[in-house]
């Protein structure tokens, strides 16, 4: 009766002008911040964390899933300097992560079409 | 792209209903997000919506329409050989423009089936009229040339099945179902039925060293009682040249078992001596096992979760040059 719509776990809350991203600045820590991710959970939480952590610009990366029901992530970043604001970091981080993944879509699609090739007669078509 | 990394994928076997493969120079995190993308994010379609005429069987409506809800819905595209990843061929229904529903997001199933008017059009001997029979996925009649229901995984399946498709209820003497079904592309974030994999994991790829010199110091039966000890026979004993090897597929088998590590600390002569043979996790090498419920091909489950993901990365990233200019 009273449960939450199940596709809000991934569809931002609209009624209510949710942001996908939202961004905080430390005000205590000097080149930190926090970015808050609606309806995102470890699959790009964690993935955003390691690259993150492959950064030399990059001092601390982690992110905190506060409950299962809660649909959102807080990533906070502190970086080794003020001239690298988190946000470049985080940015560049993305974009690495969508490279990393244009190669394998390559890698992907190559591998499976060389493996169908080599073993074609064995695979038989089922309808 | 200064932190890139390019990752390798080696196919070891492609299957009607299994893919499994190795992910190779990347870390957990990538093999992690694609594997729960695989069981979560990646889009089929599946019954989401049922409108019942008539139902006198012996199953409530609301019965009914799980069941079907969860009977793999397969897409064939018209144009590629064995491409059956429904996403850009439907839009989620909530991002449809449309009033209820039209072809752009939906595809609607009919299903009629009337026990007298079977067993007359059937011809069923005299005797026989009276035995209750099952409606099953074959039963319903898709509107859409290229969607219709996974009645089976693969050809054996199909062969040890006493009825045509995937059972839904079992109907007697003058009952009657009719009911229209309508199929929507999703996520199995909102439901389960929308899962297009019924199991998707990784495993290390297991390192196994062996210290020849510390080797050098064993009898030949403590050689064989290292290899007898690893349910997973991951060792094998050169008889001849009495040398320990790694067995050939022992990364397939290997279960890192705690009693190769028993067994040999109990052969030192000092606690702190250097293991004989030791087993560790890789940290970039991946083996992949996914199997699907065949809704799709499960190398389109491998290829859509890549495309789901790149997606997703890019969407974020125009997310994020916003609050840039802010
Ligand atoms: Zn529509």
């Amino acid at each position: 009766m009273n449960a939450p719509e199940r596709a809000l776990s991934f569809l931002l809350d609209e009624d209510n002008a949710e942001q996908k991203i939202t961004y905080a600045a430390d005000t205590k820590v000097s080149n930190a911040g926090t970015f808050t991710i609606n309806k995102e959970d470890h699959t790009v939480a964690n993935l955003f964390r390691m690259q993150l952590l492959r950064d030399p610009n990059v001092r601390f990366a982690g992110y905190i899933h506060p409950h299962p029901l809660i649909h959102r992530i807080d990533l906070k970043i502190q970086t080794t300097s003020s001239t690298v604001p988190p946000v470049d970091c985080l940015t560049a981080a993305i974009e690495d992560l969508a490279g990393e993944t244009d190669h394998l879509i390559e890698q992907t699609t190559n591998a499976i079409s060389k493996w169908k090739k080599e073993n074609q007669a064995g695979m038989g078509q089922f309808q | 792209m200064p932190n890139q990394r390019f990752p390798k994928i080696e196919i070891l076997s492609i299957e009607q209903h299994e893919i499994k493969f190795i992910l190779s120079e990347t870390d957990t995190s990538v093999a992690n997000s694609l594997r729960r993308i695989m069981i979560a994010e990646v889009p089929t379609l599946a019954i989401d919506l049922v409108e019942f005429a008539e139902n006198t069987t012996v199953l409530n409506d609301e019965y009914i329409a799980h069941r079907l809800g969860l009977i793999p819905i397969r897409y064939t595209s018209p144009d590629t050989l064995r491409a059956s990843d429904c996403n850009g061929a439907f839009l989620p229904h909530r991002e449809c423009v449309c009033f209820e529903r039209c072809p752009r997001c939906s595809v609607e199933f009919e299903l009629d089936v009337n026990f007298d008017q079977t067993v007359k059009e059937r011809s069923v001997p005299e005797h026989e009229r009276t035995l209750p029979f099952t409606v099953t996925s074959a039963d319903l009649v898709s509107n859409h040339n290229s969607v219709e229901p996974a009645h089976f995984l693969h050809a054996d399946e199909e062969g040890n099945s006493h009825d045509q498709g995937i059972s839904i209820v079992k109907i007697g003497p003058g009952q009657h179902l009719k009911l229209k079904a309508i199929a929507r592309m999703g996520i199995s974030k909102e439901h389960a039925k929308w899962c297009p994999v019924a199991v998707a994991t990784y495993r290390f790829y297991p390192i196994i060293t062996i210290n020849e010199e510390a080797c050098a110091r064993l009898t030949l039966e403590q050689k064989q009682e290292l290899v007898d000890v690893c349910p997973d026979r991951i060792l094998e004993l050169d008889e001849v040249s009495g040398k320990l090897t790694v067995s050939e597929y022992a990364w397939e088998i290997a279960t890192y078992t705690e009693d190769l590590k028993v067994a040999q600390d109990a052969m030192k002569e000092k606690p702190e001596d250097d293991d004989f043979v030791t087993v560790e996790h890789s940290t970039d090498r991946f083996i992949f096992s996914v199997e699907g419920t065949g809704a799709m091909d499960v190398e389109e489950v491998l290829m859509s979760s890549m495309r789901v993901l790149k997606e997703r990365l890019q969407y974020l990233s125009q997310q994020l040059e916003q609050i840039r200019e802010i």
